[in-house]
């Protein structure tokens, strides 16, 4: 890919050099097609669409008829709007949650799970096995879980924990809370997978030399396996940001927002804008937020990696 | 850099791409321009084939029951054919001003009457139906309450009602006499029966807030219905009224002496699952639509009964809920003729019949001449209850917006959570119920 887009601005630029040009001669006008094809898709059905979220963004539309152009009203509107302060501080909340909590966990249970023991397999495929469900039925599944008289009520008053039962979906307190731990108990399965991965990576040597030295388990695990799974954090990182981000089906099932918006994150919010109140314009204000946001967040990420590289 | 050149060059491409399709739509826009000129100026495909092709009915109902009932009644048309398409209704919510504004709309659509199908109409979008509400047309003879209901601010009909249903508190015969209580006439009365129901260790109130918030506006509605009269409620929500008033703090005051009655679970459950706690009996009433029956068990359907919300201001006006389900078709339509003639044949007593009996609601003809006498007794009490009312108002959404009702939902939700907090809640109310009036 790289390559042919090198070739390409050698190509119009006219160059001198000889070798990129008889490349181009060499690239078959059906790998060409190959590529516009997709492209040209993309271009019409996802970048098109975002850069018109853009310009809505600038407008009141409900969809019918022609939209108002009112300049930066939301943007405005956005900065007065209490939900959307809960929704971004929610947002930020969930990312840091979401994100430590499941890589925390699952780097621990990857590291718990990496030695061959009897039944390893049955631990590793039981903690996997949320991730085969989508969020949609997880959501549903811990719902039931949360009710007033539902598991983790009963398990509390089971051990004595009668004061700690509460109503977990419908507290304003909690909300947000307990629909992350349905959602970290989901991820944790697939971060411990991709960590397993990368224990496999390890020197074993290494680690059995530093043993020999007289490192505690932990100073073997921090000086010794850790540096060696950069490559994989690389990887958790990145899925876990745009994981967090777009997290959305997950808190709608289970609370769409509520009560009285406690629970809203950035991309629920835009969807009951955009889509069940059909604000087109505010809604795409706040996708335009979410966009800045994520973009943000890759840029840094991106800068970063390709520094460290 | 380089990167910048392959954008630039699938951009060309993209533009490309679009300009075919541009291409294409005009070729199909010329193809109907030329057969008499009169559809010249629409993208419409194919007009005169088109035209007498069959009649296109979106329809909302989802659920097996009503969807069954409604292909059946769809099945006895002969005028013509009719393709249905079924939408769940939360799509169906989203899309709807998208199908109505498309240049080719499905012809005859499922909605709700009052300030919604008013908004519409208000932009152009639907078709003057006011020739089906005239001479011998098909609802010609329904009452003057659903005539203005149906009727656009420039006085054309644009809907046609054909069922409706009725609000009330909902309890089990056999369990009142268990706990040997009647209904209550009065609103201290009410107040007296649910302390005595609590002190027999029943919740005396259920009521699903949780994953349908919208339902604690019944109370509300139903209270300021009865403190400040139909006629305030329909001005307050229309946003002429301030929600941070002393006449909307009258009804919170009231909401508040019930709160301690409603179940606290209710706040995790959707307003099906809070059904089944009074189906248990263990709870004992529930304000709400007379389509509770559908979540009833069968078996306990004939144990089901209601009463009228108490009097709390006897000058006032008596106003229920009396929510209208009904069609109504876009101005757009390529086949308003066919339109009309399928929206008469729904709208006649057989269909409306019909369509009540399979979809196993307790819902109401809209026609007078509907023969009811076959319907459950619970049925014909719910006519007479409506015929005894003075006003009809819809729902909270209904009446105003789905926005709306968004920040109804929020401010009753936390309004039950913490019922001394009203100044805050109403001062948050008013502020969000102005973003929307201004929006």
């Amino acid at each position: 890919m790289s390559s042919t887009a090198t070739v390409s601005g050698q190509e119009t630029t006219g160059p001198p050099r000889r070798r990129p040009a008889a490349a181009v001669r060499r690239v078959p006008r059906v790998v060409w097609l190959f590529l516009l094809i997709p492209l040209a898709i993309e271009l019409a059905w996802v970048f098109w669409p975002a850069i018109n979220s853009f310009s809505l963004s600038f407008t009141r539309w409900s969809g019918v008829g022609a939209a108002e152009n009112v300049g930066l009203d939301n943007y405005r509107n956005l900065l007065d709007d209490p939900i959307f302060r809960t929704a971004a501080k929610n947002t930020v909340i969930w990312t840091i949650g979401f994100g430590g909590l499941s890589v925390l966990i699952g780097l621990a249970l990857a590291v718990t799970l990496n030695r061959p023991r009897r039944g390893v397999g049955i631990y590793r495929s039981a903690i996997y096995l949320p991730m085969v469900f989508s969020l949609v039925v997880t959501g549903l599944f811990w719902r039931v879980l949360y009710q007033p008289d539902g598991a983790v009520n009963s398990t509390l008053e089971a051990i004595g924990l009668d004061g700690v039962s509460r109503q977990w979906l419908a507290d304003p307190d909690t909300a947000l809370y307990a629909v992350l731990v349905a959602a970290v108990w989901r991820q944790v399965g697939y971060i411990m997978v991709l960590y397993l991965a990368g224990l496999k990576g390890v020197d074993p040597s290494l680690e059995e030399a530093a043993a020999v030295d007289g490192a505690s388990a932990w100073q073997r695990f921090r000086y010794v396996v850790f540096p060696q799974l950069r490559g994989v954090n690389t990887v958790v990182f990145a899925v876990t940001v745009i994981d967090s981000l777009r997290t959305f089906d997950i808190v709608w099932a289970m609370t769409r927002g509520g009560p009285y918006d406690s629970s809203q994150l950035l991309s629920t919010y835009m969807f009951q804008q955009g889509f069940t109140l059909v604000n087109l314009g505010y809604g795409s204000a706040i996708a335009v937020v979410i966009f800045l946001l994520a973009i943000g967040f890759i840029i840094t990420y991106l800068v970063r990696a390709t520094r460290e590289d | 850099m380089s990167t910048s050149r392959i954008s630039r060059r699938g951009f060309l491409a993209g533009s490309a791409a679009l300009g075919v399709t541009g291409v294409l739509s005009g070729c199909v826009g010329g193809g109907s321009s030329d057969d008499d000129g009169d559809t010249a100026d629409t993208s419409s495909t194919e007009a005169p084939s088109d035209a007498s092709g069959p009649v296109v009915l979106q329809s909302s109902l989802s659920d097996p029951d009503p969807k069954a009932a409604l292909e059946s009644v769809l099945n006895g048309y002969t005028e013509g054919d009719v393709t249905l398409n079924t939408v769940a209704i939360e799509n169906y919510r989203a899309q709807l001003p998208t199908y109505l504004s498309s240049s080719e709309p499905p012809d005859v659509l499922t909605w709700y009457a009052g300030s919604v199908a008013r908004d519409y109409a208000s932009k152009g979008l639907l078709l003057d139906l006011s020739e089906l509400w005239e001479g011998d047309g098909a609802c010609a003879g329904f009452s003057e309450a659903l005539r203005s209901l149906s009727s656009a601010d420039d006085g054309t009909q644009i809907f046609v009602p054909t069922n409706y249903y009725w609000w009330g508190i909902f309890y089990r015969k056999s369990a009142f006499e268990e706990w040997g209580v009647e209904p209550a006439e009065s609103w201290d009365d009410f107040l007296a029966l649910c302390e005595n129901l609590q002190q027999q260790g029943v919740t005396p109130l259920t009521m699903g807030t949780g994953a349908t918030p919208w339902v604690s506006s019944g109370w509300f509605d139903y209270l300021n219905l009865r403190v400040n009269g139909p006629e305030f409620h329909r001005a307050l929500l229309a946003g002429e009224h301030s929600f941070d008033s002393s006449e909307v703090r009258a009804v919170l005051d009231e909401y508040a002496k019930i709160v301690p009655f409603i179940d606290p679970n209710g706040r995790s459950y959707s307003w099906q699952d809070a059904v089944t706690p009074l189906v248990q009996k263990e709870a004992a009433m529930y304000l709400i639509g007379a389509f509770i029956t559908q979540t009833v068990p069968e078996e306990d359907v004939d144990d089901i009964d209601f009463f009228r919300v108490p009097i709390i201001d006897s000058s006032l006006p008596v106003g229920e809920e009396a929510p209208t389900d009904g069609f109504f078709a876009a101005a757009n339509s390529t086949r308003p003729e066919g339109a009309k003639a399928l929206l008469s044949h729904l709208a006649q007593p057989d269909s409306q019949q019909q369509f009540i009996e399979e979809s196993g609601s307790s819902n109401l003809p809209t026609s007078s001449e509907v023969d009811t006498s076959g319907f459950s007794p619970l049925v014909q009490k719910g006519i007479q209850h409506l015929e005894e009312t003075d006003e009809i108002t819809q729902f909270f959404n209904r009446d105003s917006s789905d926005e709306l009702q968004t920040t109804a939902d929020t401010a009753l939700t936390r309004f039950l959570d913490n019922p001394d907090d009203v100044d805050a809640i109403l001062a948050d109310w008013q502020s969000a119920a102005e973003r929307v009036f201004e929006g």
